[in-house]
């Protein structure tokens, strides 16, 4: 045989051999449910019906984990409502409904107890696993045992580990006791269930759940769609939950591709590849109107701020004086950088509580933009150039301030905005734009904003939305050498602050909390410890033939059962 | 020959340990896997705490890269955070063969790469393949055809796409035959994708949705393949003993591809050979915009998310294919030119 032949021989193996592997491989979790990949299917009675009604929705990130507890991922939490139901869940207007309790604890029902430590919640009688197995209160129990258990390493042990025990006292009655009282339990507790009867002989056989199959499988769940199987890199399939306890879905299957490009998830939807877009740029909503879909904007509760270094050991000496922060407000064009860069889709937010008007109650009124009064607060404050060189200074100190946000693209044409406004009013602004993993880094790894290296740091943040708690802006969450994992990443301490959130922490009276966020809000606005930039929604793409879709802060897709497809 | 191929695995070992330590280095001080684990809102600072003992993620760098290294069953740890070290390591080390969890998605690191790397190959080698043919017959006649019509016209494409970026190429491709060619009523192409998966994971299927991706890596590769063939083929065409050949009367086809092109094509076999272990590391920017499934779209979710175990794995597998395909390049150079030996 030649050498030429040789050669032609072993690359058509290698092309030979790589189209065999593509067909071998795949990283499923389950077996694939299709007929041409070795897959032997079940037997003719067994088939599910031929489905007719398919959607796809397009997500761009792929999920880390599917379990509840074990990922705090949007795009994990979004799927929950299709496969494992939340105890209550949050609607349209991002009001709490009961789904798996009869009805929401409260005092006036004797769910909740005066000294808001306990919390009673009866069960629906009719509650079924997808495998038929009822849902007891056990479940629940197991819950809090594997979010606790310290074998097992979940994203997130809050607000379980504030838990001082659950009982059942029959098998449809859950009773939390808190250590102390809990005003945010709401919020924040029964995200998703698992399911002890699968689960339960995992962890006593391996002390931990880390490697059960349902983590990765979630073949078993409690929602109007069971999860089949998840093509790594590329799609995860639900299909009708048969054995739903509650209205059956109107879709018979739904697909979730992975499309991490912008460009490519618009092209997708623009071709009808996709009846669903999620985390759509301000950008491209003019393009999808126009190619006919509808664009939903929905408050996440995030909005948008500049926090400013308000501390005598850190920051800039001029932001200790209330008349500067608020000069600073005063400079930038805030409404027209959401008219101009965000097409007027967000609006400047006036509160931490943007997304719960019930706790921005009265609503406080955003800083105009008026360059002219910064100019005159920052003349009374001192700051004049005296040396010509176009910034601001006093008593020798240049006013050159240090910001700092994460290298997101939206971000860095906001900087370069603000730089000019606050350079029009003689402040000089640094810019400094950082990648995610290390801006945010914790105070022990160096983490620039744990750390508090910049005089204004900008991020996305809100109160424990749902609930309006913001525990970690207390004066012993600053991170020290001594508390490292402190949270209050925003260096102010404030006794009077510190006073307000604690007690509204307590409060079970939904008004008295109120009242006491209101007297917080206030606070922040005339001490302008926060500046916000823009309202930071959730924003969606729907396809024509998707309908009866509605979306919720907080419990996304919450009424999935209901959605359907016209031809 | 064998002792050469023997000393050159035996040379790569300690390569191999010092690239690991560099990459494990290089990562550490990459940004915090941990700190992004709270979704939108920062890691709470219990969670924080208990993730980082969990992980294994509080110890030393130097700690860390040894139980990569040798793994930790024969020691301790503290999982529960009471300062008592009462469970056992439960890894093996990458020297018997655990390339340890993704700290994302908790899956061993070798099932994660496992599941992405036969996506991968398929994309990259059919691209290759493609480069490597389409270069060949475009080099060749543009040497043949040496300032011809058609040879002016290639050489003019061919600086325009190896002038323009492959995103542009991507995307642009992606908008004209998907989306533009559906609106009009033409046949058209999917956008997104390596197969419908209400359809089902088919050849054909495999092979529609290939297309696109292929054609983008492809323009800016074969560009410049065919610029050196065809630089190569001139200079090769101008040698005596091609001269020498056609004065004896050979056929001109036998003149050109036995005689010239296999001299022609030692520097393409060099720089081919040099390419194909990097074809596992995907092709990060086509993959994530035609939404392939493949190693470089895998590399770039982890390594944005710190996840230190899949990226190393990664890259050490690359490395391994950089020293094993640089020794086959030796050998098949070898094969090729008769007057290289190694002793």
């Amino acid at each position: 045989m030649s050498k030429k032949s040789v050669l032609y021989t072993v690359f058509a193996l290698l092309v030979v051999a790589s189209l065999v592997l593509s067909g071998c491989g795949g990283g499923k979790t389950t077996p694939i449910v299709s007929g041409n990949t070795g897959y032997t299917p079940p037997p003719a009675s067994q088939q599910p019906e031929p489905v007719n009604k398919v959607a796809t929705l397009i997500f761009t990130q792929e999920f880390d984990n599917l379990a509840p507890l074990y990922s705090s991922m949007w795009f994990v939490w979004t799927t929950w409502q299709m496969f494992d139901h939340w105890a209550w869940e949050f609607d349209e207007n991002n009001e709490p409904f009961p789904r798996l309790v009869t009805e929401i604890p409260s005092v006036d029902n004797g769910g909740v107890s005066q000294d808001g430590r306990i919390i009673t919640m009866h069960l629906r009688d009719d509650l079924k696993w997808s495998d038929n197995v009822p849902i007891t209160a056990d479940d629940f129990i197991f819950t809090w045992e594997m979010a606790v258990s310290p074998q097992n390493t979940v994203a997130t042990a809050y607000p379980y580990d504030m838990i001082e025990s659950v009982a059942a006292p029959d098998p449809k009655t859950v009773v939390v006791t808190f250590s102390e009282p809990f005003a945010t339990w709401l919020a924040n507790l029964w995200h998703g269930i698992l399911p002890a009867h699968i689960l339960r002989p995992v962890y006593e056989a391996d002390g931990t759940i880390d490697n059960a199959e349902w983590l990765k499988s979630p073949t078993v769940g409690c929602g109007p769609y069971n999860f089949v199987e998840w093509e790594s890199g590329s799609y995860a399939r639900f299909v009708r939950n048969e054995n739903y306890w509650g209205t059956p879905a109107k879709i018979d299957e739904i697909f979730i591709r992975f499309v991490p490009d912008d460009a490519s998830q618009v092209a997708a939807l623009k071709a009808g590849d996709a009846d669903l877009g999620t985390f759509i740029s301000y950008s491209d909503v003019p393009s999808l109107q126009d190619a006919g879909l509808d664009v939903v904007i929905e408050p996440s509760g995030y909005n948008e701020f500049m926090f400013l270094m308000v501390n005598e050991q850190k920051g800039h000496p001029a932001l200790l004086d209330v008349r500067v922060r608020r000069a600073i407000a005063l400079a930038i064009d805030r409404d027209g950088i959401n008219r101009d860069l965000h097409y007027g889709l967000t609006k400047t937010p006036t509160s931490f509580w943007d997304g719960l008007p019930y706790y921005n109650n009265p609503p406080l009124q955003p800083y105009p933009y008026d360059p002219q009064e910064a100019k005159r607060l920052l003349d009374e404050a001192g700051w004049k150039d005296s040396n010509g060189n176009g910034i601001r200074d006093k008593d020798g100190v240049e006013l050159e301030i240090s910001h700092a946000t994460t290298i997101r693209e939206d971000r860095q044409d906001v900087q370069a905005v603000i730089q000019q406004d606050l350079a029009d009013v003689g402040i000089k602004l640094d810019v400094n734009p950082v990648d995610d993993t290390l801006f945010f880094a914790s105070y022990a790894e160096n983490g620039p904003a744990a750390r508090g290296e910049y005089d204004i740091q900008e991020w996305s943040d809100g109160p424990l939305f749902p609930d309006p708690d913001i525990y970690y802006w207390l004066c012993d969450q600053i991170p020290t050498d001594e508390n490292p994992t402190g949270e209050n990443w925003f260096y102010i301490c404030d006794e009077e602050l510190d006073r307000l959130i604690k007690l509204q922490s307590t409060q079970v009276d939904p008004v008295e909390r109120r009242d006491t966020i209101s007297q917080i809000n206030q606070l922040f606005y005339d001490k302008v410890y926060i500046i916000g930039m823009w309202q930071d929604p959730d924003v969606y793409a729907v396809g024509s033939r998707l309908q009866n879709v509605k979306f919720s802060g907080v419990t996304m897709f919450f009424n999935i059962a209901e959605w359907d497809l016209v031809p | 020959m064998t002792l050469y191929l023997i000393k050159r695995f035996l040379q790569g070992i300690p390569l191999l340990f010092i690239i690991s330590v560099v990459l494990f280095a290089l990562m550490m001080s990459m940004g915090d896997p941990v700190a992004t684990m709270g979704g939108r809102r920062v890691t709470r600072a219990a969670d924080y705490e208990r993730l980082k003992r969990q992980l294994g993620l509080d110890t030393p760098i130097y700690t860390q890269y040894f139980y990569w290294l040798v793994g930790n069953t024969w020691t301790r740890i503290d999982l529960d955070g009471d300062g008592v070290a009462e469970a056992s390591g439960t890894r093996l080390g990458i020297l018997r063969g655990d390339f340890g969890t993704s700290l994302v998605n908790r899956k061993p690191v070798m099932q994660v790469i496992g599941e992405r790397i036969p996506n991968t190959l398929i994309l990259m080698l059919t691209g290759e393949l493609i480069v490597i043919l389409g270069a060949l017959l475009v080099g060749v006649y543009s040497a043949l055809r040496q300032y011809s019509l058609l040879d002016h016209v290639v050489t003019a494409l061919s600086f325009i796409g190896y002038s323009m970026p492959i995103f542009f190429i991507a995307l642009l491709l992606m908008f004209v035959f998907a989306v533009l060619f559906k609106r009009w009523g033409l046949p058209y192409m999917p956008t997104v994708g390596m197969f419908d998966p209400q359809v089902g994971k088919t050849f054909g299927q495999v092979v529609y949705h290939m297309v696109l991706p292929v054609i983008s890596m492809s323009v800016v590769s074969l560009a410049s393949y065919s610029r050196y063939i065809r630089s190569t083929m001139l200079d090769v065409l101008n040698q005596d003993y091609i001269r020498t050949a056609r004065s004896k009367g050979l056929p001109r086809r036998l003149v050109i591809f036995v005689h010239a092109l296999k001299n022609a094509s030692l520097p393409i076999a060099t720089i081919v050979g040099l390419d194909l272990p990097f074809l596992l590391g995907g092709a990060v920017v086509t993959e994530r915009i035609f939404a392939w499934p493949g190693m470089g779209r895998l590399f770039l979710d982890h390594v944005s998310r710190a996840d230190t175990p899949v990226v190393i794995g990664i890259l050490m597998l690359v490395a391994v294919a950089v020293i094993v395909f640089q020794i086959i390049t030796d050998v098949v150079y070898a094969w090729l030119d008769p007057r290289i030996r190694y002793d």
